[in-house]
């Protein structure tokens, strides 16, 4: 049976709108005017057991929306949602004994206190007794890597380390499901791999299905199995992230700089968005070009004094998708 | 409801409350000089004799009771919760197992017991110092006073608790803190409610505001079994009506949240 359930979720929000110019200002205040503004749009899906899932869209696409209804902390306009065989929002406080959340961009940590100190509190408030929180707090710590900084107030830490904490604060009480709404969002390559490992090592290690938002396809990528995409509060695609990238991921941009002028034609599978005397910018299929193709074609012009390949960013993916459908079946 | 970890709550926020080291000097700072400075005042307006019933010696330490249950109950319960309201950080606290109101006043508590006993030594000192100890003072009384002071922390407590819960609907509702706060002040935190006129005294028996200073603060100068028995069970039913307002306003606003922030 799906570990989460959602059919047919709506969410409507009503914002006051106010037209330009001093008179509307006296109208609103007599007679405000509401705006319905809808952020989820008749969603449906499920996620199974131990799955690690992407949530991945736009800003105000409505996937904090929809984390927060799946958490209960905003009540749905019509649709059903089942986390863990419960309603969330009739039973918020007994569901939260089975999840953890961690916002990227909030703290749940005490800024002052060390994070012992939140974790020793969390433990309360997760009614853990002693043994079992100093048992699990240990496993948190080893795996991950908190113990040269457990004791020094959060205040002190850096970002990639106060994230590390937030993640092992919302794995005290052993959650059955965890959602990362944009865990890594500031952070560097490097402790961005970290953070990727370890939430790949506690799905893992102890089954838990993870739940992740994301900005960043890197993220996607490396974690995510499956991913769903929405946009405008509907769901467009919903995928194997191994299908997703043979799909969309199959683009790469490169960037050359020449020494000297050079007239390049394109090879087929290689299209040319902006070009100069000096320089271009390509764009290679990697189903009809590979990268090795490409570049030993760029080579063989000669001259080249600067080159790099990147990954095309998620918006541009996301607008590919939205721009190919009939790809999609 | 498990009262374990709110004990839990309360103890590591009274651990909090010792790192704004020089936040509490500041405010020792500033409790002595508000106090000295009316302690003036009051010694000039007594050039012309005594004042509703209270002595000079009465009304400094009138004073500096008022300023303590005020000064002690700083927990900046209001911009906490407003910021947590409209930044969306609210969103952390709604899903965790315990009831969000007394979360946040388990929170409150280590705070508020921290700057009691800080300011609570000053004022004694302060008290002391400027116009000696009370002649013929009730020591045994002091705990029936103490016992009003409590009543008096939790009627103000869970007032600016709702008035901070307003953020969930309104815009900007400084406003009410604001009045709230002025009101507090004017019916007995810095004068007696005995002070005022006849018709104000008559309206301010009916609000909670006195209850929350004057109350406390003239049965711990001036015991009286008579003013015990008329004050405190007025405390207990607006004490009683303030967590109840709280805890109405808090599930009013979770039902209507619109998630700020993303």
């Amino acid at each position: 049976m799906p570990i989460i359930q959602v059919s047919k979720l709506n969410k409507l929000y009503r914002t006051r709108i106010k037209e330009e110019g001093l008179k509307a200002s006296f109208r609103a205040l007599v007679k405000p005017v509401y705006k319905e503004v809808q952020a989820v749009k008749d969603i449906s899906f499920t996620v199974e057991k131990g799955e690690i899932l992407a949530f991945i869209g736009p800003n105000g696409a409505g996937k904090s929306t929809t984390i927060k209804m799946l958490t209960g902390i905003l009540h749905p306009t019509s649709g059903e949602i089942t986390v863990l065989g419960l309603d969330p929002i009739k039973k918020r406080q007994k569901l939260s004994y089975h999840i953890g959340t961690v916002f990227g961009q909030k703290s749940q940590l005490w800024f002052h206190l060390p994070p012992t100190d939140s974790f020793a509190l969390l433990g309360a408030i997760y009614d853990i007794d002693k043994s079992t929180l100093k048992k699990r707090v240990d496993e948190l710590t080893e795996c991950f890597e908190l113990g040269d900084f457990l004791k020094t107030p959060v205040r002190k830490l850096s970002l990639g380390q106060r994230i590390r904490c937030e993640i092992a604060a919302s794995l005290i009480h052993t959650p059955d499901i965890l959602f990362l709404d944009e865990p890594t969002i500031g952070l560097d390559v490097v402790i961005k791999q970290r953070i990727r490992e370890l939430i790949i090592d506690m799905n893992r290690k102890e089954g838990t299905t993870i739940f992740l938002t994301s900005h960043d396809t890197g993220d996607v990528e490396k974690v995510c199995k499956r991913a769903i995409v929405i946009d405008q509060g509907q769901i467009i695609l919903d995928h194997p992230v191994k299908k997703l990238k043979y799909d969309y991921l199959n683009k790469k941009i490169i960037s050359v700089r020449f020494d000297l002028e050079q007239h390049l034609k394109a090879p087929s599978g290689v299209t040319i968005e902006k070009t100069g005397t000096m320089g271009a910018r390509l764009s290679v299929d990697t189903r009809v070009c590979s990268i090795d193709e490409a570049m030993r074609w760029l080579i063989a012009k000669g001259g080249v004094a600067d080159l790099t390949v990147q990954d095309p960013p998620l918006e541009e993916i996301i607008s590919t998708i939205f721009t190919s459908q009939p790809e999609v079946v | 409801m498990k009262i374990k970890k709110y004990l839990t709550v309360v103890r590591i926020s009274f651990q909090n409350a010792f790192v704004y080291r020089s936040n509490a000097l500041g405010g020792l700072v500033f409790y002595a000089l508000f106090i000295f400075v009316f302690f003036n005042l009051w010694r000039a307006i007594y050039q012309s004799g005594e004042a509703a019933g209270y002595s000079l010696n009465q009304i400094i330490w009138y004073l500096c009771m008022t300023e303590l249950i005020v000064f002690g109950c700083k927990t900046g319960i209001f911009s906490e919760m407003n910021e947590d309201v409209k930044s969306g950080s609210i969103a952390y606290q709604l899903n965790r197992p315990y009831h969000y109101v007394f979360y946040q006043f388990s929170n409150a508590l280590g705070t508020m017991f921290f700057n009691l006993i800080i300011y609570g030594v000053l004022a004694v000192v302060l008290g002391l110092i400027m116009v000696g100890p009370l002649p013929d003072y009730k020591l045994s009384m002091l705990p029936f006073g103490l016992f009003s002071g409590m009543l008096g922390i939790l009627i103000n407590f869970f007032l600016m608790m709702t008035l901070g819960f307003t953020a969930f609907k309104l815009e900007d509702n400084l406003a009410f803190f604001l009045i709230y706060q002025k009101l507090v002040f004017m019916l007995g935190m810095f004068i007696p409610v005995e002070f005022l006129p006849k018709w104000l005294q008559n309206v301010a028996v009916w609000l909670p505001f006195s209850y929350i200073a004057w109350a406390p603060a003239k049965l711990i100068v001036d015991f009286s079994w008579e003013l015990f028995w008329r004050v405190v069970p007025v405390q207990v039913c607006w004490a009683f009506i303030a967590i109840i307002l709280a805890i109405f306003m808090y599930s009013y606003g979770v039902r209507s949240l619109q998630a700020h922030g993303g």
